[in-house]
C-alpha cells in the first residue's frame, strides 16, 4: 500500500458508505430520482407553457405524425396555442405553479422519510462516533457529506435518465376549463437545470439534516448500547 | 489539593428509570486510581460494570456524586465538552468491537482523527503493525476475525496516545487464546505507562491486572474504597482488598 497518498476525510468516509451499502443506497437513489422526476415534469411544463406558447400547435402535428390519431381524437376540442386567451393561460400557469409546489413539498416528505430511515440505521455508527470524541458537528458534517453526494447522484440521474421520457415521449394536454384542449411542449433550458439542481442539493441536505439533528438528540450512552 | 488520584469517582449514583421502576446502577460508589495502574472490575452481569466505566470515560453523568479525571471534573462538563474530552484523553475497547463496517481496517483506526489537519496516516499503520495486523491494512471489519476486529478497536483506541484505556469486556466475544494476546498486549500498554480499566467476566483476564475490584449491584464488594477526603481505606467487607 502507499501510505504517501492516502487520503481520509468526510468524502471517503461517505463514499466507502455509499458503496458499501450499495443496495440500501440504490433505493434511496432511485426514491430521490423518482421525486426529483416529477419536479422536473411539472416546472419544464410551466416553462414550457411561460415561454413557447406559440409553437406548441407543431408539436401537436409532430405528436399525430408519430401515433396517428392521437391528436383527432382531440380535435373538435382543440384550440391553437396562439389563441389561447391571456386569462387562460395565466390560469394555466398558476395551475402549474400550484402544482410545482406541491410536488416539491411531497418531494420533501418523502426525502426526509428516506434520509430518517438511513440515518437511524446508523445509529450504532453514531454512538462509536461520539465515544472516539466526535462532536455532534463533526458527526453531522459526515452525514451532510453523504447526503449531498446522494442529492448530486439522484439529481443527474434523474436529468439524464428522466429527461429523454419528459421531453421526447409525452405530449402534455391540459384542458382548459371550458373543455377546450391545448398542447404543451416542456422545456428544460439550462436555467432550468441549475434551480432544479440546486433545489435538490438544497432538499437533501436540509432533509438530512433535520433527519441527523434528531438522531443526534439520543445520548451517545444510549447509541452504543447493544440493539434492543 | 496535591493528593488526589488520578481518577475519581465520589459517591456517584446512577438510576436507570425502567418503566415505572428505577433500578440503581451504581450505588453511592466511590473509587480512586492512580496513574499506571491496570485494574480489572469484575461483578456478576447487571452489577454496573459498564455504567462505571461510562461514567469514568464520560460517555455518561451520575445522577449525583463527582467523577473526575486528571483533574476534571467530568460530571460537571456538558456533552460537547465530554466529547472533547475523551478524544484527547481516552480510548475505548468495546465488548463488540464497534468498528465501522464500511471502513478499511486502516480507515478504521484513523476515524478518530479524521478531521485532523493532518492526517498520520504512518503513526495508523505504525499501530496495526504493533497490533499483529501489518497484513492487514485495506481489510474490511467483515473480512477480519473477532481477535483481529478487537485489534484494530485496540489500534484505534491508541491513535490519540490516550492516558487512559477503558475496555467494556474486550474479550468478551474472543477465543481463549487469543483472548490471552489480547491482555498481554494491554500489559505491554499498562508497562509503558498507560492506564488501563478493564470491566471483565474472565477471571485469567482479570488475574493479569495489577488490581481486582469486585462490584454487586453497584457498590464495591471487595477492593479499595476510597473515601471523600481522599484519603484511602480498606474494603468494607473483606478487611484488604488489593489481591498480589
Ligand atoms: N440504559 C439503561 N436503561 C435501563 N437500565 C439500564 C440501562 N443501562 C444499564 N441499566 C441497568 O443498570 C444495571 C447495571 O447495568 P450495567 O450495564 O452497568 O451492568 P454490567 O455490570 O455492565 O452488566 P453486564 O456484565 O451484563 O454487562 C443493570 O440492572 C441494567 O439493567
Ligand atoms: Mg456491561
Amino acid at each position: 500500500m502507499n501510505e504517501t497518498d492516502r487520503s481520509f476525510n468526510s468524502a471517503t468516509y461517505a463514499l466507502s458508505h455509499i458503496r458499501h451499502d450499495l443496495f440500501r443506497s440504490i433505493t434511496t437513489v432511485v426514491t430521490i430520482s423518482l421525486t426529483i422526476a416529477f419536479i422536473l415534469l411539472t416546472t419544464s411544463l410551466l416553462f414550457g407553457l411561460v415561454n413557447e406558447i406559440s409553437e406548441t400547435d407543431e408539436k401537436a402535428s409532430i405528436l399525430d405524425g408519430m401515433i396517428p390519431g392521437s391528436v383527432s381524437m382531440f380535435e373538435e376540442f382543440r384550440i391553437d396555442g396562439s389563441q389561447l386567451s391571456k386569462e387562460s393561460k395565466a390560469s394555466l400557469v398558476n395551475y402549474l405553479l400550484v402544482t410545482s409546489v406541491l410536488v416539491i413539498m411531497v418531494a420533501f416528505f418523502i426525502m426526509f422519510n428516506t434520509m430518517s430511515i438511513s440515518v437511524q440505521e446508523r445509529r450504532g455508527e453514531i454512538g462509536v462516533l461520539r465515544s472516539v470524541g466526535f462532536s455532534s458537528r463533526e458527526v453531522m458534517k459526515i452525514f451532510l457529506t453523504e447526503g449531498g453526494v446522494i442529492g448530486m447522484i439522484s439529481f443527474l440521474s434523474a436529468l439524464f435518465l428522466g429527461t429523454p421520457f419528459i421531453v421526447n415521449l409525452a405530449a402534455y394536454l391540459i384542458e382548459r376549463g371550458d373543455g377546450g384542449i391545448f398542447f404543451v411542449q416542456p422545456m428544460i433550458p439550462l436555467q432550468l437545470v441549475a434551480i432544479i439542481g440546486a433545489l435538490t442539493m438544497l432538499l437533501t441536505v436540509f432533509t438530512t439534516y433535520l433527519a441527523a439533528k434528531k438522531t443526534l438528540r439520543v445520548r451517545p450512552v444510549e447509541m452504543l448500547r447493544p440493539t434492543r | 489539593m496535591p493528593d488526589r488520584p488520578f481518577i475519581e469517582t465520589i459517591d456517584v449514583v446512577k438510576t436507570y428509570k425502567v418503566g415505572s421502576s428505577m433500578v440503581t446502577a451504581l450505588d453511592h460508589f466511590s473509587i480512586g486510581i492512580e496513574e499506571g495502574e491496570m485494574v480489572a472490575i469484575m461483578g456478576p452481569s447487571g452489577s454496573g460494570k459498564t455504567s462505571l466505566l461510562n461514567m469514568i470515560g464520560g460517555l455518561d453523568r451520575p445522577d449525583s456524586g463527582a467523577v473526575r479525571v486528571k483533574e476534571v471534573e467530568i460530571n460537571r462538563l456538558g456533552e460537547e465538552q465530554r466529547a472533547r474530552f475523551r478524544k484527547n484523553n481516552i480510548g475505548f475497547i468495546f465488548q463488540f468491537f464497534n468498528l465501522i463496517p464500511s471502513l478499511t481496517a486502516i480507515e478504521n483506526v484513523l476515524v478518530p482523527v479524521m478531521f485532523e489537519r493532518e492526517t498520520p496516516v504512518k503513526r495508523a499503520g505504525e499501530l496495526l503493525e504493533r497490533v499483529g495486523l501489518g497484513d492487514r491494512f485495506d481489510h474490511l471489519p467483515g473480512m477480519l476475525s473477532g481477535g483481529e476486529r478487537q485489534r484494530v478497536a485496540i489500534a484505534r483506541a491508541l491513535i490519540n496516545d490516550p492516558m487512559l484505556i477503558l475496555a467494556d469486556e474486550p474479550t468478551g466475544n474472543i477465543d481463549s487464546e487469543t483472548a490471552r494476546e489480547i491482555v498481554s498486549l494491554f500489559r505491554e500498554l499498562n508497562d509503558e505507562g498507560k492506564t488501563l480499566i478493564l470491566a471483565t467476566h474472565d477471571r485469567i483476564v482479570a488475574g493479569r491486572a495489577k488490581v481486582m475490584i469486585k462490584i454487586r449491584d453497584g457498590r464495591m464488594v471487595r477492593g479499595k474504597a476510597h473515601s471523600r477526603d481522599g484519603m484511602r481505606s480498606l474494603s468494607p467487607d473483606k478487611g484488604g482488598g488489593v489481591p498480589e
